[in-house]
């Protein structure tokens, strides 16, 4: 076999890869997004010409449903969260990254050991905790749980991006002239912020698309969309046309934000420092 | 303007002393090099006057003011650093009038400022570049102008050049010289490069485990070294080094003896003699003899390299001059070219 035969083999092969991977990833998409423009009859039928239908979309957004009230919780607590959580991971991260302090590793160690326990395990004493706080079905215990998941995350990501900041940058702006806060707002903020956009989004994604505690927590009042999902298995069985138009509400702003990310993504990788 | 005076300073991370007890004082506008290997204690004194790291002990003073406690911001020094230091996300203008706009000087006169600082390193026309978009002696240059915009009373220099091409560092260091002249400010240099700092200097501060070895105007350095540590440092190459045995008048190495007026009497002793000082000659007239182990031209001399038993001589000579690889020759010298020094303390005898 020649060599020029044998790179298109090659080449074959690695397109049959990226379209079985492309298959894989893309076919659950088609299948809600053509699911939520059929009819409840069309949805198991796998044939590629239908009457499409806004019926679906109506439908979710009247009771018994509501989801818009499922949206506007999952966007109030998923934004309030990324509002707290990233002002409170870049100072910490700073600190993590920049000063020398008692017990640092230890410290550093047990915020990311938080994230090596399944979630399922602490469930339960938020449960109680809340109840006897009287938080249940409240937007603010979602908060509270959802920055508790994720501040660890954010500022392990975020120490990254800081740590990449040459030591030689903060001190020349000490010299020049400039407060601690002053080199954090000029110069550490602008030069970290691709990163600690990128922070903000995956955390954004963490919170919207969390499910095992806001399943707990919530029942009624601050139900999420993930949560929302599990309403639509009636008496007359799961309903999917409906679950479908639900699933594409809950993917949208993370189809927007990914492609935000990729932006911010590459920025971050390339910015650096000027040597 | 003003001196800066070190007193007693030292700088201890745990088991290791970077800086031991260490004092100085430099003068006002005086252009003083600390030059020492990497790990000598250099750069931790400066980032000590710069307020970046705290002394263990001692006192630091700008001027009259004692700064130990002052912020570097409050300490009215500039530093330019080896990296540069530079602002990435700011243009060379924002980069340059930084300190202008911490500080708090009135905004009607930065354009005027910043363009003049602009000027003085050549800049002006490269102001609205991003940093990335710069050569790294361009790149240089907006440091030193972001150091010269306001005028500070002392400016710090950590290994400025060491980050650029051989040419431009000549360059480079020119202007550094003619800059600090203008200026007239206090400046404190920190390299580990004999030629930088022979060049730029009024005075030179050799350092050697955290303390200063010996402290001189360049030439003093060069032709009177205090201790065998700076002989062996400065010159390029370093002074020759043989060890002997000095017996008053008279020091005896494996290979030959030589009459020194000297009254010690020392069982290991060190002769050192520069490489311009020892002249080649047919074996017969020599002082000693070698046989020849390399033969380099550098441009405007020449350096033969000679064996003479357990030690290597080098010897400079003029740029004509040519001879060939395991020659037996000899050497001539002046006794009164050569420097002794004890092996016990180090120091000059």
């Amino acid at each position: 076999m020649g060599n020029s035969t044998r790179k298109q083999v090659a080449d074959l092969f690695q397109f049959a890869l990226i379209l079985c991977a492309a298959v894989v990833i893309l076919v659950p998409i088609y299948w809600i997004a053509s699911g939520a423009f059929k009819q409840q009859v069309d949805v198991f039928q796998l044939k590629l010409l239908f009457t499409p239908t806004l019926a679906n979309f109506d439908e979710i957004f009247r009771s018994p449903y509501n989801l818009h009230e499922k949206f506007l919780n999952s966007t109030l607590v998923a934004t309030t969260t990324v509002i707290f959580a990233i002002p409170m991971s870049t100072m910490a991260a700073y600190s993590f990254s920049r000063f020398r302090l008692r017990f640092e590793r230890t410290m550093f160690l047990m915020i990311l050991s938080t994230q090596f326990v399944p979630a399922v395990v602490i469930v339960l004493p938020y449960f109680l905790l809340f109840r006897d706080l009287g938080l249940l079905d409240t937007r603010l215990a979602l908060i509270i749980v959802n920055l508790s998941l994720i501040l660890p995350f954010a500022i392990w990501m975020i120490k990254g991006f800081i740590d990449g900041i040459p030591l030689d940058t903060e001190e020349a702006a000490l010299v020049d002239g400039s407060s601690r806060l002053q080199v954090i707002w000029n110069i550490v903020l602008p030069m970290a912020l691709p990163g600690i956009l990128t922070a903000a989004i995956f955390c954004f994604i963490l919170a919207w698309n969390e499910f095992l505690f806001a399943v707990i927590i919530t029942n009624s009042k601050a139900v999420t969309m993930p949560v929302g999902l599990s309403l639509f298995h009636a008496e007359e069985g799961v309903l999917w046309h409906l679950i479908s138009a639900a699933g594409i509400l809950i993917m949208l702003p993370m189809f927007g934000l990914a492609m935000i990310i990729q932006k911010h993504f590459v920025q971050g990788m390339t910015l650096g420092a000027v040597r | 303007m003003a001196s800066v005076t070190l007193k007693g300073i030292t700088k201890r991370w745990n088991e290791f002393v970077a800086v031991k007890d260490l004092s100085l004082l430099i003068k006002d506008q005086e252009f003083l090099v600390l030059l020492g290997p990497s790990g000598c204690g250099k750069t931790t004194t400066m980032r000590m006057i710069a307020g970046l790291e705290e002394p263990t002990d001692g006192e630091v003073f700008i001027g009259d003011r004692k700064v130990n406690d002052d912020l570097p911001k409050d300490r009215d020094v500039a530093m330019v650093f080896q990296n540069y230091g530079l602002y990435p996300h700011l243009s060379v203008y924002e980069n340059i009038r930084y300190p202008l706009k911490v500080r708090k000087v009135p905004k009607s006169l930065h354009s005027e400022k910043v363009r003049q600082a602009a000027e003085k390193v050549q800049l002006d026309h490269l102001l609205e570049r991003k940093p990335r978009e710069l050569s790294g002696g361009q790149r240089q240059r907006v440091a030193l102008a972001r150091a010269i915009v306001r005028t500070p009373t002392v400016f710090l220099m950590d290994e400025p050049l060491s980050n650029l091409d051989a040419k431009l560092r000549v360059t480079m260091r020119a202007e550094l010289k003619h800059l600090q002249h203008e200026l007239k400010i206090t400046t404190v240099y920190v390299t580990h490069d004999q030629i930088e700092a022979m060049t730029l200097a009024d005075r030179v501060a050799v350092m050697d485990h955290g303390i200063i070895s010996q402290l001189g105007p360049p030439e003093e350095i060069y032709n009177d070294p205090a201790n065998l540590f700076v002989a062996g440092f400065i010159g390029s190459p370093p002074m020759n080094l043989m060890k002997g045995k000095l017996n008053y008048n008279n020091f005896q190495h494996p290979n030959f003896s030589i009459s020194i007026n000297h009254k010690a009497n020392l069982e290991v002793a060190t002769l050192g003699i520069r490489p311009e000082d020892l002249i080649l000659c047919s074996a017969q007239k020599g002082v000693l003899q070698g046989t020849v182990y390399a033969h380099e031209l550098t441009g405007e001399s020449t350096l033969t390299t000679i064996n003479v038993g357990p030690d290597r001589l080098t010897i400079r000579g003029p740029k004509e001059f040519k001879i060939n690889i395991d020659e037996v020759v000899g050497v001539q010298f002046e006794a009164s070219k050569c420097f002794l020094f004890s092996n016990q303390t180090g120091e000059r005898i």
